[in-house]
């Protein structure tokens, strides 16, 4: 890469920040709300409860399936402490048909020091489930750092060694740590190619995960990260623990043909399937050509690009492969990629894109909406690929087209759509055709019609 | 299933104000009622004054749920707002042990090089809050070196209930309020107003009240704080009178200005039908001394409203109206729409009013039983459940239940309940406004549609969807001829 223009914020230095990431407790709140069969307990004042709602939202949760508990803290509680509160909320809960209580803590109980695990151990005879505390306090990160926390009490409270390895087996990591509305079906997407290698899926980390499936993680051969902005600390456990061996590692996730073809490739190779791979591969690069051909008809806005300037607003998990994309299959010029997360990891992986790519575009780690606006203004774009957020920044600016690809956005709500994969390039592609012919909608009408 | 076995309490208002008063019937985990914290509220005031920049002295969370759902998707997305900034101090761990003051004043400085408001709030949460920052010594501190007002509202979210959040905005906002230059004549502030506005509140209901102010001639400086600009508040002192478009929202700041400024409050309920829009528009009227022209205005838009009025009459009279508290409209709506049967008529029952939040707006419902209005209330089992209570899923058979006890009996409330008899579709999106005599009119025909359209069939999908547990689609009759 030629002239690097890098910018790093952190939450710890900037003391004005527009924040694009929620904090701890609902990350730690999405990853629980991911294992089956479990109840949630906030203890923390009721508005921390609207950031578990939230996560709800973002989980694929059925609310007739899950409980999602409060202790409502109130000054009472901060002064004197809510053990007591939560210690009654938990035997309360005890009429709960469910297999496990995670209770989570937010900022207040935290500072005060309500020591829930011990009123988690203390308890633990008295009620027919079990209890899995996990210290969540908002301020100790974003979302996150929030699945990094909830997944490290998982794994070390519930999973069993195992001696036994299953043979060509994986274990997936935080695929909901975007909490785009598009990551069930990239995981649906992962579970069919496995599938089709032969890959046998002990768990997934997590999504209507069992305890069961949970316990038995240590069994897995190999794990998958399945984000940029969460889950590697947990895939670095497994391994140190358990002897899982991480593959796909420091490859972008499959959006988009290279992307897909890489990483399809690498797990072929790692499971000793080249021949399906290959052939899954062909077949998928064929089926999107085809199939564009045949349902773009005569518009392929997709081809007006060329050399377009773009920018990426995005988490990483979207946002580093969606580089590749934007270029090789748009034609675009991405001058901007402005990045909610700066894990180190991802962030080589964005560095070696930019270089084998050949672009020097200016990059935002950790960015806020005030970092994004101001680059937005500075560069300029023709087309930015973002969330709702940026649909609202620029109406200022001169910027004909947002391709409104990540959370949060209005669309894209009841139907599991992909990303990943060669549907997920068909996905990504009728975005910007449909954005493209509403840009050029008419407005208003020149004239009456008589009838 | 009896009764008994469903059914909490069983009687008027005041005596279920008199259990919650003693405090009776709260329950202690509170588990199946959650509404917002006191910080979310005071968010929700301040968000409705143009050009302000919050500063949340606090972790991202917080933060974002605010901006994400009051500021972008409520006003951005719905309302045509502009994008504004929301930000944050992002407190960690460090500063929960060495304190944040110091960040909070870099803050202040930063939002105003970077921003340039008319005016900065900072907000306090749980963490500042408890480890004691001290943002009112802060903001008056950092206002030396800015170019404009900086206030500050202690808002931790575990510091009160969620009604505290708007009195503690308003009452700082009122530091903003100059000492009049002059004195506005035939000139209101329409108070308690939050967001500009809600879901809860809409523009309809507000272009309607204003419609009717400017047919009497008096008009408004401030609706506060829907949308009002930093100016409108400074001039608040100047005008004659304030009045509230929801006497529960615009009561305290209503009666603070009276005490401190001498400006009287008008003390009316919400107009939701003719009795209740003639005391609106008199109450704002005849303290200006202009009660012949709205009794005029009154006059003339009763007439154009007859039909509809003769309407609601035939068809409410005698009946048993159901008015369910629900997400679609607190208690103060409901004893509204309540009130309003009871004009046209009808046996009003009010449904599932959670004592928490009789608790949290005592005020309001003490004024409205002292206007004589002490409707029968029931609550059902399901209320006091441990459990989410997510789309009240918990009370929606017991609805079903009850509506059952009753020969002659409409439902008021959202068209996501299932009872079988009429529901009337007071939901979000149903004909709006509600409000004064564009109200009567969307209202009566409201309750036309669902009279007229009784023998078309609800929903099963959505009821299966929303509630879960009943007939499977599957099991569904097949219309014959098919």
């Amino acid at each position: 890469m030629g002239d690097k223009r890098i910018e790093l914020l952190s939450t710890s230095t900037e003391r004005c920040f527009d924040p694009y990431l929620r904090c701890a407790l609902n990350g730690a709140a999405q990853t629980v709300l991911g294992v089956k069969g479990c109840g949630t307990l906030t203890h923390g004042p009721q508005g921390c409860e609207y950031l578990v709602y939230d996560a709800f939202g973002h989980q694929d949760c059925d609310y007739t399936e899950v409980e999602t508990l409060c202790t409502k803290l109130c000054e009472n509680e901060i002064v004197h402490g809510g053990e007591d509160l939560l210690a009654h909320t938990i035997l309360e809960a005890k009429e709960l048909n469910i297999q496990a209580l995670f209770v989570l803590t937010a900022c207040g109980p935290e500072i005060v020091g309500d020591d829930i695990v011990s009123v988690c151990r203390d308890l633990q005879p008295q009620v027919p489930f079990k209890l899995v505390p996990i210290e969540s306090a908002g301020f100790k990160g974003s979302e996150y750092d929030g699945i990094d926390i909830a997944l490290d009490v998982i794994l070390r409270k519930l999973v069993k060694d195992s001696k036994r390895k299953i043979s060509s087996s994986v274990c997936l990591i935080a695929p909901h740590a975007n909490a785009n509305p598009t990551w069930m079906g990239d995981l649906e997407w992962v579970k069919q190619i496995l599938s089709q290698m032969g890959v046998q899926v002990v768990a997934t980390l997590t999504y209507k995960s069992t305890l069961n499936e949970i316990e038995n993680v240590a069994s897995a051969e190999t794990s998958l990260l399945l984000s940029h902005d969460a889950g590697k600390k947990a895939a670095d456990y497994l391994s140190s623990e358990f002897g899982v061996e991480q593959i796909c590692q420091g490859i972008p996730l499959p959006i988009g043909m290279t992307n897909t073809r890489r990483w399809i490739f690498d797990l072929g190779k790692r499971f000793e399937v080249q021949g399906i791979a290959k052939r899954l591969v062909a077949e998928g690069e064929r089926m999107v050509v085809e199939t564009y051909r045949r349902k773009g008809g005569y518009f392929f806005e997709v081809a007006r690009f060329q050399r377009t300037p773009a920018a990426i607003v995005a988490d990483a998990t979207i946002g580093i492969p969606l580089v590749r994309f934007a270029i090789e299959e748009l034609e675009l010029k991405p001058e901007l990629i402005a990045l909610r997360s700066s894990r180190p990891d991802a962030r080589e992986i964005l560095e070696r894109e930019v270089d084998d790519l050949g672009i020097s575009p200016k990059i935002v780690y950790g960015t806020d909406v005030y970092k994004t606006k101001k680059s937005l203004e500075e560069i300029s774009p023709e087309v930015v690929f973002g969330s709702n957020i940026e649909r609202h920044a620029i109406e200022e600016l001169w910027t004909p087209y947002i391709f409104e690809v990540v959370s949060p956005m209005r669309r894209f709500r009841v139907i599991d759509k992909a990303y990943f994969g060669y549907n997920g390039i068909l996905n990504l592609l009728e975005v910007v055709q449909n954005e493209f012919a509403d840009r050029w909608r008419s407005k208003e009408k020149r004239y009456k019609a008589r009838w | 299933m009896t009764e008994d076995d469903y059914i909490a309490f069983h009687g008027d208002l005041w005596q279920l104000l008199e259990k919650v008063e003693k405090g009776e019937m709260i329950p202690k985990t509170q588990a199946s009622h959650a509404p917002m914290c006191k910080f979310m509220t005071a968010f929700f005031v301040l968000n409705g004054i143009r050009h302000v920049v919050p500063i949340v002295h606090g972790p991202t969370g917080c933060t974002l749920w605010v901006s994400n759902v009051i500021k972008r998707r409520e006003c951005c997305e719905s309302r045509g707002v502009p994008l504004e900034p929301t930000a944050c101090t992002t407190l960690n761990e460090s500063n929960v042990i060495y304190g944040g003051e110091g960040r909070l004043l870099e803050a202040i400085k930063e939002a105003d090089k970077r921003y340039h408001p008319d005016l900065i709030v900072v907000l306090s949460c749980c963490v500042s809050g408890i480890i004691g920052d001290d943002v009112e010594t802060i903001a008056h501190e950092a206002e030396k070196s800015v170019s404009c007002r900086v206030l500050a509202v202690q808002s931790e979210g575990f510091g009160g209930d969620f009604r505290s959040g708007y009195e503690d905005a308003f009452r700082v906002l009122m530091d903003l309020m100059e000492p009049p230059k002059k004195k506005q004549e035939k000139t209101i502030n329409i108070i308690g107003a939050r967001m500009g506005p809600t879901i809860t509140e809409w523009d309809e209901d507000l272009d309607e009240i204003r419609r009717l102010l400017d047919e009497v001639g008096i008009k408004v400086n401030a609706t506060m704080c829907a949308g009002c600009t930093l100016d409108e508040i400074k001039r608040a002192r100047e005008v004659e009178l304030n009045a509230s478009w929801c006497y529960d929202w615009g009561q305290k700041l209503g009666d603070l200005m009276q005490e401190r400024f001498g400006i009287p409050y008008s003390r009316t309920g919400q107009p939701y039908g003719l009795k209740a829009t003639e005391e609106w528009l008199l109450g704002v009227a005849r303290p200006l001394g202009m009660e012949k022209e709205a009794l005029d205005v009154l006059r003339k838009e009763t007439e154009q409203v007859l039909p509809e009025l003769d309407y609601m009459r035939r068809t409410l009279r005698g009946k048993t109206v159901l008015v369910e508290v629900q997400d679609s409209f607190g208690p103060i709506r409901a004893l509204s729409i309540a009130r309003m049967a009871e004009e046209f008529d009808a046996h009003p029952i009010i449904l599932n009013v959670h004592p928490y939040t009789i608790k949290e707006r005592m005020p309001s419902i003490k004024y409205l039983l002292e206007t004589g209005f002490n409707p029968e209330v029931i609550l059902t089992n399901g209320v006091f459940r441990l459990g989410s209570y997510y789309e009240m899923s918990e009370t929606e058979e017991e609805l079903e239940m009850l509506v059952r006890n009753y020969d002659n009996i409409i439902y008021c409330g959202n068209s996501k309940r299932f009872p079988d008899c009429p529901v009337v579709n007071f939901s979000d999106f149903a004909r709006r406004p509600h409000y004064g005599f564009q109200g009567i009119k969307n209202i009566a025909t409201l309750i036309k549609e669902t009279i007229e359209n009784r023998s078309l069939p609800r929903s099963k999908l959505i009821r299966e969807v929303l509630y879960g547990g009943y007939k499977l689609i599957q099991e569904r009759e097949v219309p014959h001829g098919r």
